[in-house]
């Protein structure tokens, strides 16, 4: 795994490099707007520096670049990579719709089933399943691009995408101290 | 690689022999180390995380030396499964020829429902079958069974190996689970794709159940490794409380990255991050000194790579600008240069000397 510093310093790089270009589009952004602009570059630099060998990252990267407005930005992010990652992220939507498709048959079907057992004794374990498998529902999503994922890719993918949190928050936290200390002088 | 499931709980806290990891408290910094000095075969962050099952049995069953007495080996195997009695060996070792390895692992691993397989039929199934599973990669379907069946020289060395292993049963009346041998040779890794998974004692040994409960170790050591990630996890036990805390810091994590965008919009009344004047400023009185230490590396002038940044800039022109870009760049020299430098800073900057520098500087 890429240490953890020179996942920061390339989110940084990215990040900064599709700050300028947004701020280099519009001269006036409203609050809101500059908040969106920046939580975009951040959003899809963090992607990027995981050139998307995850999913997560290439979800990320799909769903921004379906709106038209953001897809420059993306693509100058996303740098020399941006037509492959593009193929990629493509191909994972396709799969996504094959997987939604294949689970509400699937669901049908376990639906059938619940009705013919819930006569029965209730078992501690049943419960428990339950529980987990709701809160893996939560956590799928959260987890972006996690609608298509087996269990224990979704765990994987989450694991990295905590770290990749971590690192994002911890650049802005400090560009947001810094900036603030500069203007105060 | 080094094992993660196991080395994981029990050693967290003694990481940090690595400069790197210093600062940042992560407890599994120690394992993640490791993992990096494994080799990942495609050289992303997740396979190198997932340290995938061993899969010594391919590598062994084509190994040409098996044929050692099993007698002799099945103490040790015992002794060895004794002594470890509850970690599954997920990060797999480089499989030395070693013969007494190859023979356990040969005799400890069966085909997983191979109802094709010829020497599954003359094997009952109530016998102790153990599983060999192809371990997934993260983009692979996790349950699929290996198609050994089409694999001859495995599937001869199996037969001998559940001969073997029917006289094994014979004298010992319970099994325990595999520590896949491979606990001695954790250094070196090389990923190999079957689980050797053992029935334990009084527990249903159809082939069904076996990968039933390999799926679920697999999903418990990741668990593991997440309950070391997220804070305060590790004194929770079950796996739905563990899943509550992974999503509420998922959640706050999301959450702080909106509110810090927010800060940075309040903060800035355009959006432009002057490196150059926050560097200058700020080294003497910044509370957090790390950032100017990860900022300067990529401010180092780099001015061969200026033109890469030109071409991606003209793509935003033509989509979006009404004003030109060059235009801006000749007033604000001194912001525009700094930045380029920072921009083009990526050609060369994983080279030499800098990335040690800065992989000494942490954050």
């Amino acid at each position: 795994m890429r240490p953890p510093t020179s996942l920061k310093k390339e989110f940084l790089k990215k990040w900064i490099m599709g700050l300028q270009l947004c701020s280099s589009s519009k001269k006036e952004m409203s609050f809101l707007e500059r908040k969106k602009a920046i939580k975009l570059s951040a959003d899809v630099a963090m992607a990027s520096a995981r050139n998307a060998t995850t999913r997560w990252s290439r979800a990320l990267i799909s769903n921004a670049s379906k709106d038209d407005s953001n897809k420059g930005l993306v693509e100058c992010i996303l740098g020399p990579e941006s037509e492959s990652l593009k193929r990629a992220s493509m191909s994972l939507v396709l799969c996504n719709k094959r997987n939604r498709s294949k689970k509400i048959s699937r669901k049908s079907c376990s639906i059938r089933r619940a009705r013919k057992s819930s006569s029965q004794m209730v078992m501690a374990s049943s419960i428990a399943k339950r529980l987990v498998k709701k809160r893996t529902q939560v956590l799928k999503s959260l987890v972006p691009g996690g609608g298509s994922m087996s269990e224990f890719s979704l765990i994987e993918e989450t694991l990295d995408y905590i770290l990749s949190l971590r690192a994002q928050v911890d650049v802005m936290r400090h560009l947001a101290n810094v900036t603030e200390l500069l203007n105060r002088k | 690689m080094e094992r993660i499931a196991g080395t994981g709980g029990r050693s967290g806290s003694t990481g940090g022999e690595k400069e790197e990891i210093g600062a940042e408290s992560f407890l599994f910094g120690e394992e993640i180390q490791r993992l990096m000095t494994g080799p990942p075969e495609n050289g992303s962050s997740f396979t190198a995380l997932l340290g995938l099952p061993a899969n010594q049995a391919m590598e062994l069953l084509h190994s040409p030396e098996s044929d050692t007495a099993p007698a002799e080996l099945s103490g040790e195997a015992w002794r060895d499964n004794h002594m470890n009695p509850h970690k599954l060996y997920y990060c797999s070792p480089t499989f030395p020829a070693n013969t007494a390895l190859i023979d356990r692992a040969a005799r400890f691993s069966v085909f997983a429902a191979g109802e094709n397989s010829p020497e599954t039929s003359s094997v009952p199934s109530n016998s102790s079958h153990k599983v060999k599973n192809e371990p997934t990669d993260t983009d692979s379907n996790p349950n699929s069974l290996p198609p050994l069946i089409s694999n001859p020289t495995v599937e001869n060395k199996n037969q001998r190996s559940t001969k073997r292993k029917e006289r094994e049963k014979k004298a010992k009346g319970s099994t325990k689970k595999c520590k896949n041998a491979s606990n001695e040779t954790s250094e070196e890794a090389e990923k190999l794709p079957y689980v050797h998974v053992r029935a334990r004692r009084g527990q249903a040994t159809d082939s069904h159940s076996l990968a039933e409960r390999a799926r679920r170790e697999k999903i418990n050591a990741r668990m593991k490794l997440l309950q070391e990630l997220v804070p305060g996890c590790n004194k929770i036990s079950g796996t739905a409380l563990v899943l509550d805390e992974i999503i509420s810091h998922v959640q706050s994590l999301q959450r702080q990255v909106e509110f810090l965008s927010m800060r940075l919009a309040a903060v800035n009344p355009r959006i432009d991050f002057n490196l150059d004047s926050l560097l200058a400023t700020e080294s003497g009185s910044l509370v957090d000194s790390n950032f100017p230490s990860m900022v300067m590396p990529l401010m180092w002038p780099d001015v061969q790579a200026n033109g890469n940044r030109q071409p991606y800039q003209q793509l935003w022109n033509d989509d979006t600008l009404h004003q030109p870009v060059w235009g801006r760049e000749e007033d604000p020299h001194n912001f525009i240069a700094p930045e380029h430098s920072l921009l083009s800073y990526d050609s060369s900057a994983n080279s030499g000397p800098l990335q040690s520098n800065q992989l000494k500087m942490e954050l």
